[in-house]
């Protein structure tokens, strides 16, 4: 340190400790390369994520049109024929999902779409995965949720505590420096390094404007991931001031990003699942089976469970028997059948989504025991990569089969004739006349996911801006507090 | 021996007079029991998942057969329920159980269109990864040896004793073989204790246990060489600590991450959905191509039907399920290929785990308990293997017009007997090679 006199200003002084500080690094072998390693990983994470993510999003899009395509592009047909070939959905990924893909990999990314059954989604890239993942990804999250901490306290860990083995700590104080300057300029010196992690993902992040993500969520974002490394350069400090090692100091910082990094974010999830138990979709299946017995079958326009839906459309048109009805009455049961059917199962659907739920939420308040939980669900919930998104997919596709089933259903009642229906397995004339026209298959709306509004999973992130606000002014009343008592 | 033992318990009161030693110990044994207890509990509910869903198949299957009577008919609502238990030591890796799927229900319809359904769980609580045994070994047991070992002389050299301690001490060995031997049996210890009261539970073989204390006693050995070679010399504990830390990254993420890039990059796989697709587009014509067509397909590889093909009416099942089969036949090089892709990967993990000791330890306990992707492949065959045995069961009935009768459905396979079956087949394989 350069000696200066007792009438500056504590600002101008914070400044001076900063410089000092990032002097410091420069000369030390192990901070230079901890730093280039820090930015480097960032630097590529960045870019290969977002050559992925461009790659999905193309492939996904084309997919889609392809799906859409193949099925207006189908000969004439019986209509529900066409119920049964189905059609497909594909989910887009959000534009946000470059810096944090969330849980894109880990859901089936597609839909098979067909009348009487809801599908899960399918082909997860996880299963056709290496593995090797397990542990961390090359996600721009990832490396800054769990690296650059790690990277924050080999750089700072000796911050406050090397002035002290040293015994410049005691010159500094008694020339007029209070103990709070001295550690807010080490903390403004870790600060500049958290805004130089930082610029990749913002230069990143201001891309995916370009893919029509709002300046609302980059910002909740980015701010959301400039806290997290605040409560992070806080601990950092509160440790190097408050013990009076360096190796003490570094064993701290280093058992409590074990904890809080490694640890917490898995004891966070594997209680959630022992806790809240959810069962599967099997098991829904057999409930929703136990119900549907109650319907009748569909397929079966002469199951007894129609018996009154056939005694009112009689009377509707006051006729005598099925034959005479002027619209098919197959057609009628297909609809009221997979009406009635969709109902049931949406039921089901809707309780397991509100299972998850329960599950992710005791998840996501381990975020007050650790900052690391509390960014990785305020990184998803703000980029549309949480599974909030995913079951806003899966309820998007559903009313995307239920309506096309429902418009072949209408074609099947209204362009079909009861008689040829009956006949249709009777020869081969029989059959092209239980058919109609393929003009009848362009009742697919387009479909493109997109992820909740801005304002939404800003909302759905409070909670988590919390925590980290929390973690932030706990540490800094302790700190405030040691300040006062540096020694 | 009683000399050894004067130095151990020197060093053992030694140890316990330090709050740090104490505090890394005790998180070890706190980590380690709650990852064991919460795969203790996740097995036990994949174990009653299987339970009820059996029951339930069971009873759903008796009313499909009560409520029908014609076999094509039998055979569209008659659903099988197949499954893959969780072996005795799948408490401690849970493996990739949470994103393989590990139970279906299979009906006659055609294989490629139901066995890619997925009921796994939460995604997003998948994503965060789960604390199992193995990860407690491999990913953090590391952490906490570098945390032990690193400063065993650079500690005693900052507070100047070192000089001392070596210059009264009767050999190094005495000194630092026993500060450094209590350190280890302490921690070995505090993490295995947990894994064998959770083996204890399980009913795990004894062979199982004794593999996995030897794996890992390797891998702890190995963290704790490495950490007091590089730490020998040196003076200042928290550079030591930050290599050796670096150096963790390094075979936890980064050379693991590195090897799924270029793996990626390596092995080329057809898409999931274009393999449904397909089998779809095919299902999905045949209904409107002559059905010489559809019979030819099917009797090309089910020859001992080709008298059997004549059809009454537009619209026989015997046709119907033949031409489930030939969407499937025409899927099969795909589908092949999607697998082969898939254990292709997994093998040249296999390469980049050698520079990953993490994923290597992983790789070993994973493919010891069954719940690796291995596994999950072999699930997956031994699904498409009942199928096969179901549809042949099936064929007789659909394609010789003999009369049937619902007593036969007695013999029709199922999934519990199949696998049994299997089972005793290569038994007995091995114990033939045995004897050979």
């Amino acid at each position: 340190m350069s000696d200066h006199s007792s009438s500056i200003t504590p600002f101008a002084k914070t400044i001076i400790v900063a410089k000092d500080e990032w002097r410091y690094w420069l000369r030390s072998k192990l901070a230079i390369s901890v730093l280039a390693i820090g930015l480097l990983l960032t630097l590529s994470s960045v870019i290969v994520t977002a050559i992925n993510t461009m790659e999905l999003s193309h492939t996904r899009h084309a997919l889609q049109d392809n799906a859409e395509q193949t099925f207006a592009d189908q000969p004439d047909r019986h209509p529900h024929r066409m119920v049964h070939y189905g059609h497909y959905a594909f989910r887009a990924p959000s534009p946000l999902s470059v810096l944090d893909p969330g849980v894109d990999a880990y859901t089936g990314n597609s839909i098979f779409l067909e009348g009487h059954r809801q599908n899960s989604a399918m082909f997860a890239d996880q299963k056709q995965g290496t593995a090797l993942t397990q542990l961390g990804s090359l996600t721009p999250a990832f490396i800054v949720q769990t690296l650059a901490p790690l990277l924050l306290i080999l750089i700072g860990y000796s911050s406050v505590s090397r002035e002290r083995e040293s015994h410049t700590l005691t010159y500094l104080l008694s020339q007029g420096t209070s103990g709070f300057t001295l550690i807010a300029g080490k903390g403004l010196a870790l600060l500049s390094v958290i805004g130089l992690i930082l610029v990749p993902l913002t230069v990143s992040a201001l891309f995916s404007l370009h893919e029509g993500e709002s300046v609302v969520a980059i910002l909740g974002f980015i701010l959301g991931y400039a806290l997290y490394l605040s409560v992070w350069a806080l601990l950092v400090l509160l440790c190097s001031s408050a013990l009076s090692k360096n190796s003490e100091s570094f064993t701290a910082l280093a058992l409590t990003w074990i904890l809080l990094c490694v640890v917490m974010p898995r004891v966070a999830s594997s209680t959630a699942i022992t806790t809240v138990p959810a069962a599967g979709k099997l098991e829904t299946d057999f409930a929703v089976i136990a119900e549907l017995r109650k319907l009748g079958d569909g397929h079966n326009a002469n199951d007894p469970a129609f018996a009154q839906i056939k005694a009112s459309l009689l009377e509707k048109y006051n006729v005598d028997s099925i034959e005479q009805l002027p619209v098919n009455y197959r057609g009628i049961i297909a609809m009221t059948s997979e009406a009635k059917l969709t109902e049931v199962l949406n039921e089901f659907a809707e309780e397991r989504m509100q299972t998850e739920l329960a599950q992710t939420k005791v998840s996501r308040y381990f975020g007050w025991l650790s900052p690391m939980v509390a960014i990785r669900s305020l990184s998803m919930l703000t980029a549309g990569t949480s599974i909030e998104t995913h079951h806003k997919f899966l309820r998007e596709a559903e009313d995307l089969r239920f309506n096309f089933v429902q418009s072949l259903n209408k074609v099947h009642t209204e362009q079909l004739s009861y008689q040829d229906d009956m006949n249709r397995n009777k020869d081969d004339d029989a059959s092209l006349k239980a058919r109609v026209g393929a003009t009848n298959w362009q009742v697919l709306e387009d479909f493109t996911f997109a992820v909740d509004k801005p304002s939404l999973r800003l909302q759905r992130s409070a909670p988590a801006f919390l925590q980290l606000l929390a973690w932030i002014a706990a540490l800094i009343i302790v700190i405030r507090w040691l300040g006062k008592r540096l020694v | 021996m009683s000399y050894m033992f004067t130095q151990l318990s020197r060093e053992w009161r030694f140890m316990l007079r330090q709050k740090y030693l104490l505090v890394l110990l005790g998180c070890a044994l706190l980590i380690s029991g709650f990852s064991v207890l919460s795969g203790l509990n996740e097995v036990e509910q994949q174990q009653h998942t299987i339970e009820r869903l059996k029951a339930a198949d069971a009873s759903d299957r008796t009313d499909a057969q009560h409520k029908h009577d014609e076999i094509g008919m039998l055979a569209y609502y008659t659903f099988h329920l197949t499954y893959s238990a969780p072996s005795d030591l799948a408490f401690a890796a849970l493996g990739e159980r949470d994103i393989y799927p590990w139970k279906h229900r299979i009906k006659m319809l055609a294989i490629e269109g139901q066995i890619y359904e997925s009921d796994t769980q939460n995604a997003e609580l998948t994503q965060a990864g789960k604390i199992d045994f193995v990860f407690v070994i491999s990913a953090l047991s590391p952490l906490i040896i570098i945390l032990l070992f690193h400063d065993l002389f650079a500690s005693e050299r900052s507070s100047g004793r070192h000089d001392l301690l070596v210059t009264t001490a009767k050999s190094p060995w005495a000194l630092w073989g026993a500060r450094g031997a209590i350190r280890f049996i302490a921690l070995f210890l505090c993490l295995m204790l947990p894994f064998y009261v959770g083996a204890w539970v399980s009913g795990t073989s004894l062979a199982a246990i004794g593999l996995v204390s030897l794996y890992c006693i390797i891998y702890l050995a190995f963290w704790a060489l490495v950490s007091v070679y590089w730490g020998r010399n040196a003076s200042s504990a928290p550079k030591v600590a930050s290599g050796l830390i670096g150096m963790w990254v390094l075979f936890a993420f980064i050379t693991p991450i590195l090897g799924d890039l270029s793996i990626n990059q390596l092995v080329h796989s057809p898409k999931g959905g274009d393999i449904v697709l397909t089998q779809r587009e095919a299902v999905n014509d045949a209904w409107d191509l002559p059905k010489e067509t559809t019979m030819d397909a099917f009797t090309a590889t089910y020859p001992e039907w080709k008298e059997h093909v004549a059809m009454q009416s537009m619209f026989e099942w015997k046709w119907y399920y033949a031409f489930q089969q030939v969407g499937d036949q025409i899927a099969a090089p795909m589908s092949q290929e999607y697998r082969e892709a898939a254990s292709k990967k997994y093998q040249f993990a296999g390469y980049a785990s050698l520079l990953s000791p993490p994923m290597l330890l992983q790789r070993l306990l994973t493919r010891l308990a069954e719940t690796d992707a291995v596994a999950a492949h072999e699930y997956e065959q031994q699904v498409r293997d009942f199928h096969q045995a179901l549809r042949l069961f099936h064929y007789p009935f659909l394609f010789a017009q003999g009369e049937f009768d619902k007593g036969e459905l007695i013999n029709m396979p199922s999934f519990d007997k199949f696998i049994f079956e299997q089972q005793q087949g290569r038994d007995t394989d091995s114990v033939q090679s045995a004897n050979k």
